[in-house]
């Protein structure tokens, strides 16, 4: 899966975080300011954020970053899709279709 | 138009809102494409982490899992995943992966002190039944044993069952699910005669109140912890209590947030139900009707060695399980000690808030689930902690319907399915039977076609006690599948590895990975995992779940399945039997164990063109026949007709998995109340059918202290437990180079004034030390875990910080589950 010479790739994931209503602010305002992340919904205690980056890993620490903030109850993830930087699908290893 | 990036992301954003029930501005709705998905195949899986039973989609190409993401057809998380479920495609896949047979050899020949070197798998079983053989012969059937697990699929489960017990003629078998839940299942039994919840997750959905009994869910079990944030986000009447020895994530949702000193949970339960019979909210009919009152024997010792001070000490160390009969009056006069002042005091919980927990139970209109793990369960009270739960739920009738629901969760992916169901606990059989009794014994026989007389009664070691009888040299030869116990065992330093390396035994280890257990072992076998292999586990929901070989695994590994079956065939019954069985049925007489056991007309039924011909299956191959279907069949004969009822094998391929009993095609949500459960006739409203009388036990116990609390030379309680990032010993997700950068090393969580007054900070280098061991290791005063005075936390994933040399072997004596939450320790300068 991770072989030496790993080409760029472009990562990306949506996760759904669930938040206490009244630290709302405070929770998107921690959330906005993490790097390649994007809040596109949020309503009655409920998140929809999208995290670009280039390896899963990071992905994976900007989630359990969010799963532990003050004022979030969980941060999990839905979606996952992974292609070559350079913006063309020749061999795309991950993404959700069902 | 959109750019493809545009595209992608708004499909993200699309799945996630689909699966949290946003609404998203109609521009960002777009349908789901597959593309380039085509090339990929997609198959269907359980996640192979914890007992949440998560359904995952997972996608190979070229032999090779590239891919898994939540499956949004998976009632159970409805396309969700924790982060161990997002690199499940990564686990198969570390650098060390195991691939072939490793012997301990000196001059060419196995030698106990000898080097790892790689052997054939003929060799490799030539020498393990050379040493089988050996002891049998010298020592007996008792002096053989394997210690299994909870992640075993359900298949490898019966078979070593079947090995073990007809085959070895031993029932010196326990799984790792002993260390668990067999607190848990032990109580089951005792309080409904039938083990696993009544209730399920739809429960989630139903409950106007959460109540969680030492349990972390939203770092164990964070999907399910998502089910219950939203039912708490979108209906504001829901109240959430969160009770613990320490602060953890789970506390952000609690309105009643309760720090409790280690223990006094048994003191908390019983005033809850004094607070019920005291304010007259008994639901009398139901407790009329449907309960019986029992006393249980008190000051029952703590499971230690038998010459241990507090084992003497203990009045009815020997006989723990007694009970005997009482009337309603007579328990409510027992619990009416248990004041909320006098328990207060004891547990340091405000009174406010134990009452505000009370009410929760007692107000009739409450709906309440109740929810533990490991807090419950690894407790030297487990089995009277769990049956006190059951008490209060008993005594409101707040049970077996949507809402109201006393649940069990569990931390291993099949410790419902494979170590209680199919029964691979040291006492039991399928289905809820037990080897000590002889019409058990005797129905398993004609179900195993095997001669009548056969299956040893007595009760095998438990997994403590296999540790100290490899030690005292008692147990000579023993197997190790799929588990960690040299790092999952408690006091390990000198209770375990001492019987790993005793001379006289000869110790083999199947593993993906080389843990410290493989390390220690004198034969290292290589196992298949996961999608290698066609598995099928039971979740905590009671959940029968399937999925295919997707991949062949690396190398050498085998499957368990086939390294017990093939192992089988070294054995003929003349070598293993007692000559008067066969002199009685010398049809038996000079067959392998591989043909009594599984080429028994049950096993072998289905030919290898009943298999999906879209995927691979190895074992089948091997063998000749479809073996995970005859083994389940021939398993699933045991239950079906009385409430453990398992759908045919087929199906189970097909859905996402059943809740038993399956009757007419049906799953079962509730169990024991008319309209959800089959078993229960029209008019008996609520049958709680396990026991012959059809009525539930309600057990008295008082409150008695842990086996050992901190005094002036070890000062501070020991807690550990499991972090999000890893699971277990860490053996799978250690290997994954993200997860274990989130989370490289377990460190010791303090609170900062207990920090203060040792000169040490966060950052710290420390010992943690007790009257049996220590670690090395840095010190935490901020972050997830934050416990109170008095108590520390270290969680047990990090092989080189070994916490379970540090903890106690006291087992709770009923279940023989070890308390891994409460010993005594000091913190010092390192």
């Amino acid at each position: 899966m991770l072989p030496d010479s790993k080409p760029a790739e472009w990562h990306i994931a949506s996760i759904l975080v669930h938040l206490r209503p009244e630290r709302r602010d405070d929770v998107r305002a921690a959330v906005a300011a993490m790097p390649g992340v994007e809040i596109h919904a949020d309503e009655a205690g409920k998140m929809i954020v999208t995290v670009e980056a280039p390896d899963e890993g990071r992905i994976a620490d900007r989630m359990t970053a969010m799963h532990l903030l003050d004022g979030v109850m969980s941060a999990v993830l839905v979606f996952h899709h992974v292609e070559p930087a350079g913006g063309e699908a020749e061999e795309a290893i991950g993404s959700t279709g069902t | 138009m959109l750019d493809r990036r545009d595209f992608i992301k708004a499909q993200a954003v699309a799945a996630a809102a689909a699966a949290g029930g946003v609404s998203l501005p109609a521009m960002a709705q777009t349908s789901m494409i597959a593309g380039e998905d085509a090339q990929l195949k997609w198959s269907k899986a359980p996640c192979r982490f914890c007992g949440t039973g998560c359904g995952v989609m997972v996608a190979t190409k070229d032999n090779r899992v590239v891919a898994t993401h939540g499956d949004m057809q998976a009632e159970v998380n409805r396309g969700l995943n924790c982060v161990k479920g997002y690199f499940l495609s990564k686990i198969m896949y570390g650098q060390d992966r195991l691939t072939q047979p490793l012997l301990r050899m000196k001059d060419g020949k196995y030698h106990k002190d000898g080097e790892f070197l790689p052997v054939t798998w003929d060799q490799a079983f030539d020498e393990m039944a050379r040493q089988w053989k050996r002891v049998l012969k010298d020592k007996g059937p008792d002096a053989v044993g394997m210690f299994g697990s909870g992640q075993w699929t359900i298949w490898e489960g019966y078979a070593a069952s079947k090995l073990m017990r007809a085959g070895f003629r031993t029932n010196n078998l326990d799984p790792n699910a002993r260390h668990c839940m067999a607190s848990a299942a032990v109580a089951f039994i005792r309080t409904f005669g039938m083990d696993e919840p009544m209730g399920c997750y739809d429960d989630f959905e139903h409950a106007d109140a959460f109540v969680l009994w030492g349990s972390n869910m939203a770092e164990m079990h964070p999907i399910l912890w998502t089910r219950i944030s939203d039912r708490r986000l979108a209906h504001n009447h829901v109240k959430i209590a969160v009770l613990s020895t320490f602060e953890h994530r789970s506390f952000e949702l609690a309105d009643i947030p309760m720090i409790f000193e280690p223990g006094t949970d048994l003191a908390i339960l019983n005033f809850i139900a004094n607070h019920i019979i005291k304010t007259g909210r008994v639901n009398r009919e139901f407790v009329e009707k449907h309960c019986s009152f029992r006393l249980g024997q008190k000051d029952i010792g703590y499971g230690l060695r038998p010459e241990n001070v507090l084992e003497v000490r203990a009045a009815n160390a020997k006989d723990p399980t007694d009970s005997k009969p009482m009337s309603f009056d007579e328990f409510a006069t027992f619990v009416s000690d248990y004041t909320v002042d006098k328990v207060a005091e004891l547990s340091k919980v405000p009174k406010e808030r134990l009452l505000a927990l009370a009410e929760l139970y007692a107000d009739p209109k409450t709906k309440v689930m109740s929810l533990w793990t490991m807090g419950f369960n690894q407790h030297v009270r487990g089995v009277w902690v769990n049956h006190m739960v059951y008490n209060i739920h008993l005594l409101t009738g707040k049970i077996s319907e949507p809402g109201n629901s006393p649940f069990s969760l569990t931390g291993q992916p099949s410790a419902c399915g494979t170590a209680r169901e199919v029964g691979t606990f040291a006492h039991r059989l399928p289905a809820d039977m037990q080897v000590n009794n002889p019409v058990h014994r005797s129905h398993v026989e004609e179900g195993w076609k095997i001669p009548k007389g056969l299956l040893p009664g007595k009760i095998g070691y438990h997994a403590v006690l296999m540790d100290r009888m490899l030690k005292d040299g008692k147990l000579n030869a023993f197997w190790i599948m799929v588990n960690n116990n040299l790092q999952a065992a408690p006091n390990t330093n000198t209770e375990t590895y001492p019987g790993y390396r005793n001379p006289d035994n000869f110790i083999v280890v199947s593993d993906a990975y080389p843990t410290v257990t493989a390390s220690a072992a004198d034969l290292i076998l290589p196992a298949a995992m996961w999608v290698e292999k066609e598995g099928a586990y039971g979740n905590a929901e009671r959940r029968t779940h399937f999925w295919h070989q997707l991949v062949t695994a690396p190398g050498e590994a085998r499957s368990d399945l086939w390294q017990l079956m093939e192992f089988s065939k070294r054995f003929t019954t003349d070598e293993v039997w007692p000559k008067e069985i066969l002199d009685t049925n010398p049809e038996f007489r000079g067959k392998t164990l591989f043909d009594v056991l599984y080429r028994n007309g049950n096993v072998d039924r289905f030919p290898l063109s009943e298999i999906d011909p879209e995927y691979e299956n190895r074992e089948s191959k091997a063998f000749g026949f479809y073996v995970q279907k005859g083994l389940f069949e021939e398993y699933a004969s045991f239950g079906r007709g009385h409430g453990h009822d398992l759908a045919p094998f087929d199906r189970y391929h097909q859905e996402r998995g059943l809740r038993w009993p399956v009757v007419d095609g049906k799953e079962t949500r509730w169990r024991y109340r008319e309209g959800y459960d089959p078993f229960v006739k029209e008019g008996e409203g609520v049958k709680f059918y396990g026991n012959p009388d059809g009525k539930a036990n309600v057990f008295a116990f008082p409150y008695e202290p842990p086996a050992e609390s901190p005094d002036k030379d070890f000062d501070l309680w020991l807690v550990t437990g499991r972090v999000l990032e890893h699971w277990h010993s860490g053996s799978m997700t250690m290997r994954v180079p993200e997860l274990y950068k989130a989370m490289p090393m377990a460190m010791v969580f303090m609170h900062p004034d207990d920090a203060k007054d040792r000169g040490l900070r966060r950052g710290s280098e420390v010992k943690v030390v007790s009257r049996r061991g220590e670690i090395h290791t840095r010190v935490e005063t901020r972050g997830r875990n934050r416990p109170p005075r008095g108590v520390v936390f270290v969680p047990w994933f990090d092989s080189a910080r070994l916490i379970n040399k540090v903890t106690l072997d006291a087992t709770d004596p009923i279940s023989k589950q070890t308390d891994f939450k409460k010993c005594a320790v000091k913190i010092v300068a390192a």
